[in-house]
């Protein structure tokens, strides 16, 4: 029943690419179920990522292109991808536009990429996002403060943790690696991370609380 | 006092340039259809021409009726020039409420240069009525699940619409204006550019949507017969008229439009009656034939982007 994979260089939306029998639809893909084939969804090239063992079938997937290259007329230009969505696990950057008692309103700017490379997408547009006083850390949650974890400016890197409500994402910094990674002092300049609650600016010698990330 | 608060015309007035009446001299025959009655006139379609938008698009149609350069430039046969601009998926503002799926809002817009007649830049009755059309030709074809919180616009704009009756036809009031019979022709071809300029933008669709009109129209010895993309200029009289927007994959319509009773053009003569079945097949015929072009043009645009990605994408050249 698994045809050969003879999947076409280029498919568009509708194009059948096989029986739902022999492949798995990944993403870029959609299942027609009265048929039972898999169709393209976007268009791109297709292509077949063997499964581990116990899921024999494998996944037929259409990369997401990036825009037109008319949209990156200089290569060093940092082209917004305006098709990245931030959905439930992804890590994320943002920066933290205001800090109050309860939670720290941020702005995602770029969602990480899910195969798993490292790399992230510029959003086209600011999404925005909250971390809750409970979702700042793991332990002691009941004794976060959200001013002493967060400064306006910063750049955190969070997870989503739920599509939250109409107008937020919720994002949590409960794990080492998530926090914030980029942080200015009072006088302006760029601090280093010297503990998992503390950055100094190498100028002054200040030190300022944070709720640091682990660097890798 | 002079009114500061606006830019001013000149003091003194200025005389309108007037021009030398062509239609009064020559005659013209009014236009009339060289085409076969199941050949559509040709299509370009081009995506990705919008440096701002996610996905554009632009559609044009030729004129009917190629006249020779040397005729008056008052002769000229219409055309149908369309761009389509896809903006998103973006944030939803902050007063929606929660929408688990994507959020499509259309907006057809004639340019004041459309058509012969000048248009306002407030939306009219008309098109938003186009607008409404479009965005349940769309609907259907879109995957708006994968795209929770989030919204679309489409803007279309039409460059050039076409007009229902031929200049030639004279200057009675109804003439040089678009809208009954043209509007079927101009909602085809927004279904038709719309579904390249989503594509391009990278939304996924179920399969893609193409729009097709067919009309039964007069014929000056034989009975009435279906006419695929009819201008409605070439035609004396056009009695009834279908556009739909097509999935030819699913074989699902997502639009369905008629316009005037299909029983008017029969004359109480039963050998002549159209059924309305054949009218709608017809039209779908139309939308398969414009599916080849969007396939084409899909085709050649995601090629160039394949290969960007691949090789020097500054994305891919830094990792």
């Amino acid at each position: 029943m698994a045809a050969p994979t003879s999947l076409p260089p280029i498919a568009y939306p509708g194009l059948p690419l096989g029986p739902s029998t022999a492949y798995t639809p990944g993403p870029g893909t959609h299942l027609h179920a009265p048929s039972s084939t898999i169709h393209a969804s976007l268009a791109g090239r297709p292509v077949l990522t063997p499964q581990k063992p116990p899921a024999s079938n494998p996944t037929i997937s259409i990369p997401r292109l990036l825009p037109s290259p008319a949209r990156a007329p200089v290569p060093s230009a940092n082209v917004g991808n305006t098709n990245t969505l931030p959905r439930v696990g992804s890590v994320v950057l943002c920066r933290v536009v205001r800090v109050r008692t309860r939670q720290v309103d941020v702005v995602m700017l770029a969602v990480g990429r899910e195969d798993g490379d490292g790399g992230e997408d510029v959003c086209g547009d600011e999404w925005q996002a909250v971390v809750r006083k409970e979702d700042v850390r793991a332990t002691e949650k009941e004794k976060v403060v959200c001013g002493d974890g967060f400064r306006v400016g910063d750049v955190v890197r969070g997870v989503v943790i739920s599509l939250g409500d109409q107008s937020n994402y919720y994002l949590s910094t409960a794990r080492n690696e998530l926090g914030v990674i980029m942080a200015r002092s009072e006088a302006g300049n760029a601090m280093v991370p010297i503990s998992w609650k503390e950055f100094r600016d190498p100028i002054t010698g200040e030190r300022e609380s944070r709720k640091v990330a682990k660097p890798f | 006092m002079t009114d500061r608060r606006r830019i001013n015309g000149p003091l003194g007035g200025t005389a309108p340039p007037v021009f030398v009446s062509s239609l009064t001299s020559k005659t013209t025959s009014p236009a009339k259809r060289t085409r076969a009655p199941d050949e559509l006139r040709k299509i370009f379609l081009k995506t990705g021409l919008t440096p701002s938008a996610s996905g554009s698009a632009y559609f044009e149609l030729e004129p009917s009726t190629p006249t020779a350069a040397s005729e008056s430039l008052a002769s000229k046969a219409p055309a149908l020039k369309l761009t389509c601009t896809v903006h998103g998926p973006r944030p939803l503002p902050r007063s929606a409420p929660f929408s688990p799926q994507l959020l499509l809002s259309t907006r057809i817009k004639f340019a004041p240069f459309a058509a012969r007649q000048r248009r306002g830049y407030i939306p009219n009755v008309g098109e938003r009525d186009l607008a409404a059309h479009l965005e349940t030709a769309l609907r259907g074809v879109l995957i708006g699940e994968r795209w929770p919180k989030s919204g679309i616009d489409v803007v279309i704009t039409v460059l050039e619409g076409e007009e229902d009756n031929s200049w030639n036809k004279g200057q009675s009031g109804e003439s040089g204006r678009t809208g009954g019979w043209g509007m079927m022709s101009i909602l085809s071809g927004c279904i038709t550019v719309a579904s390249a300029a989503i594509i391009d933008a990278g939304i996924d669709c179920i399969d893609l949507v193409t729009g097709g009109v067919a009309a039964v129209v007069r014929q000056p010895t034989a009975p009435p017969q279906v006419f695929l993309d009819p201008c409605p200029s070439d035609h004396e009289e056009i009695f009834a008229a279908c556009v739909i927007g097509y999935l030819q994959t699913r074989d699902e319509i997502t639009e369905l439009w008629t316009k005037r009773s299909i029983m008017a053009s029969t004359d109480g003569n039963r050998a002549n009656t159209m059924e309305f079945e054949p009218l709608v097949d017809q039209a779908v015929e139309a939308a398969v034939a414009a599916r080849l072009v969007l396939i084409e043009a899909i085709k050649e645009s995601t090629e160039v982007k394949v290969q960007t990605s691949q090789f020097g994408h500054p994305k891919n050249a830094a990792s």
